[in-house]
């Protein structure tokens, strides 16, 4: 947790308090999220009860790249991607279907995608195949829905570029209200809601 | 003559020896265990008989524990069973109370999360009344608790031992009417029990449970039962063969004062409450037959001596 520029957990039971802190830091630990994660900040109410978690979040990377994922060869009218890296593989493949369609794309075996009969648009190489950004905000919400207490199910959850805050109750409460209270928790740790 | 729970550890080789002497004895078999090379028995066996067992067992280089809470059906009871909430401090517990020999049950709630949310429906509730003890294993925050225990504990007629965070004075404190036992800095937590610390809270538990036990099964000396869990559990098995073909690792699950049986209650009922312990004794006279609210279990009751005058 020591990559963590800032933490906290507050609450008013002081034992109910350090548990959390200890779940949150498993969880993060688990999600492998405690490297993006600069600045976070947990308030639990029980008595209301609430659960807010706000925080900013380093630059996850930006986008990975047709070129990240394999090589581009062309041969004939054929185009050959070797592929190098699996992970974002699905994702590629459906974005080369709704790119080119089915009919064109073909994958003979694991490491290699052709596209043939059809034209490949220039500056094919920097096409954007996913962001990781959106992936680790995502995580990241889920990781506080994991550490969330259970039967918080009215949830309210936003990211911004680095920004994000979730939280979560038992009961509905009004907007402003929850406007109210994420505000005051990044304003404790020297941010503003953008 | 008084049995005593243990646990037997040892080889493959003449292990049937061991059930045989165990059988002599006048012991009963709980549950046998085969795991690869190795058998673990869990068994009642008389208390006089303890040292004459240790003295058979060692050229076979087994090993004997006295395990206190064998013949014993635990239910720990968990608010809710979330996939995101996993892993689950409770699975921690019901597999340590089954390394001293406790059938334990999981029972996660349907609707027992929040403070102001939690229920538990009458099949829980029906369901929990079916153990000898029921664990309850609640969260963080002592608001919650003192909210939800009183909500969570309507209906319950056996002895409930609370978990939580909150330090045991604390548990204490808030709860009215109080638990059978408690144990503090047990909560909710995101990591699998491996520390000293972790080790340590869980025997806590051990003890808690092994205390509360004890108290009840004073309370059957005074009034004791008609006949022992275990014997009735061999009357069963002779007489109902198809108890064999059960799947479930505890086909026959002894309690402290009856039996699960996991065999279908319409079909089988009749059968189990005409069958003969003595001569003139049956199953029917001296416990009562019920359908379980687990499955569609038949669940024995077995009825103390003061209601049937019988001891077999």
């Amino acid at each position: 947790m020591t990559m963590m520029d800032q933490f906290e957990v507050e609450c008013f039971e002081e034992i109910g308090r350090d548990f959390y802190r200890q779940i949150t830091e498993t969880v993060l630990l688990d999600h492998n999220l405690t490297s993006v994660v600069t600045k976070l900040r947990i308030f639990i109410d029980p008595r209301l009860p609430i659960f807010v978690a706000v925080g900013t979040i380093r630059d996850a990377g930006g986008s990975i790249r047709v070129s990240d994922i394999g090589s581009v060869q062309t041969q004939g009218d054929s185009t050959i991607i070797s592929i190098r890296d699996e992970t974002h593989l699905a994702k590629f493949l459906t974005r080369l279907y709704e790119i080119f369609g089915h009919e064109h794309i073909d994958q003979p075996d694991r490491f290699t995608v052709v596209i043939s009969g059809i034209e490949i648009p220039k500056g094919f190489e920097q096409l954007e195949v996913v962001n990781r950004a959106d992936t680790v905000f995502r995580d990241l919400i889920y990781a506080m829905t994991v550490i969330a207490p259970e039967g918080f199910k009215v949830r309210r959850e936003s990211y911004g570029r680095d920004q994000f805050f979730y939280v979560a109750s038992e009961n509905t409460l009004p907007e402003h209200v929850v406007e109210d209270i994420v505000v005051g928790q990044f304003a404790q740790i020297g941010e503003e809601l953008r | 003559m008084i049995l005593i729970p243990i646990t037997y550890k040892g080889g493959v080789y003449r292990h049937d020896e061991v059930v045989d002497y165990i059988e002599d004895l006048g012991g009963y078999i709980v549950q046998k265990h085969d795991i690869a090379q190795e058998i673990v028995l869990q068994a009642l066996i008389p208390k006089d008989d303890v040292e004459r067992f240790r003295d058979f067992i060692r050229p076979l280089a087994g090993e004997v524990t006295e395990s206190p809470l064998v013949g014993t059906e635990i239910a720990v009871v968990i608010p809710s069973l979330e996939i995101h909430h996993l892993p689950h401090s409770a699975c921690d517990i019901a597999e340590y109370l089954r390394t001293v020999g406790a059938k334990t049950n999981m029972i996660g709630l349907a609707r027992g999360f929040g403070k102001r949310i939690s229920q538990l429906n009458d099949e829980e509730r029906d369901v929990i009344n079916e153990h000898d003890l029921a664990i309850y294993v609640l969260g963080n925050f002592e608001t919650c608790i003192e909210q939800k225990f009183n909500v969570l504990r309507r209906g319950i007629r056996v002895p409930i031992i609370l978990t939580g965070a909150p330090p045991v004075d604390a548990l204490k404190r808030i709860t009215d009417p109080p638990a059978a036992g408690y144990v503090g800095n047990l909560g909710r937590f995101m990591h699998r029990t491996r520390t000293d610390a972790d080790i340590g809270r869980l025997d806590a538990v051990i003890e808690e449970v092994s205390h509360v036990l004890s108290g009840i099964r004073d309370e059957l000396a005074q009034d004791p039962l008609s006949i022992s869990p275990a014997r009735l559990m061999e009357v069963i098995k002779e007489g109902v063969p198809d108890i064999d073909s059960v799947y479930s690792p505890t086909p026959l699950t002894v309690q402290l004062t009856g039996l699960r049986v996991k065999l279908p209650f319409t079909r089988y009922a009749d059968q189990i409450r005409s069958l003969v312990v003595e001569e003139g004794i049956l199953v029917g006279d001296i416990a009562e037959i019920r359908p379980s609210r687990m499955r569609d279990y038949i669940l024995v009751q077995i009825k103390p001596f003061s209601e049937t005058h019988i001891v077999v």
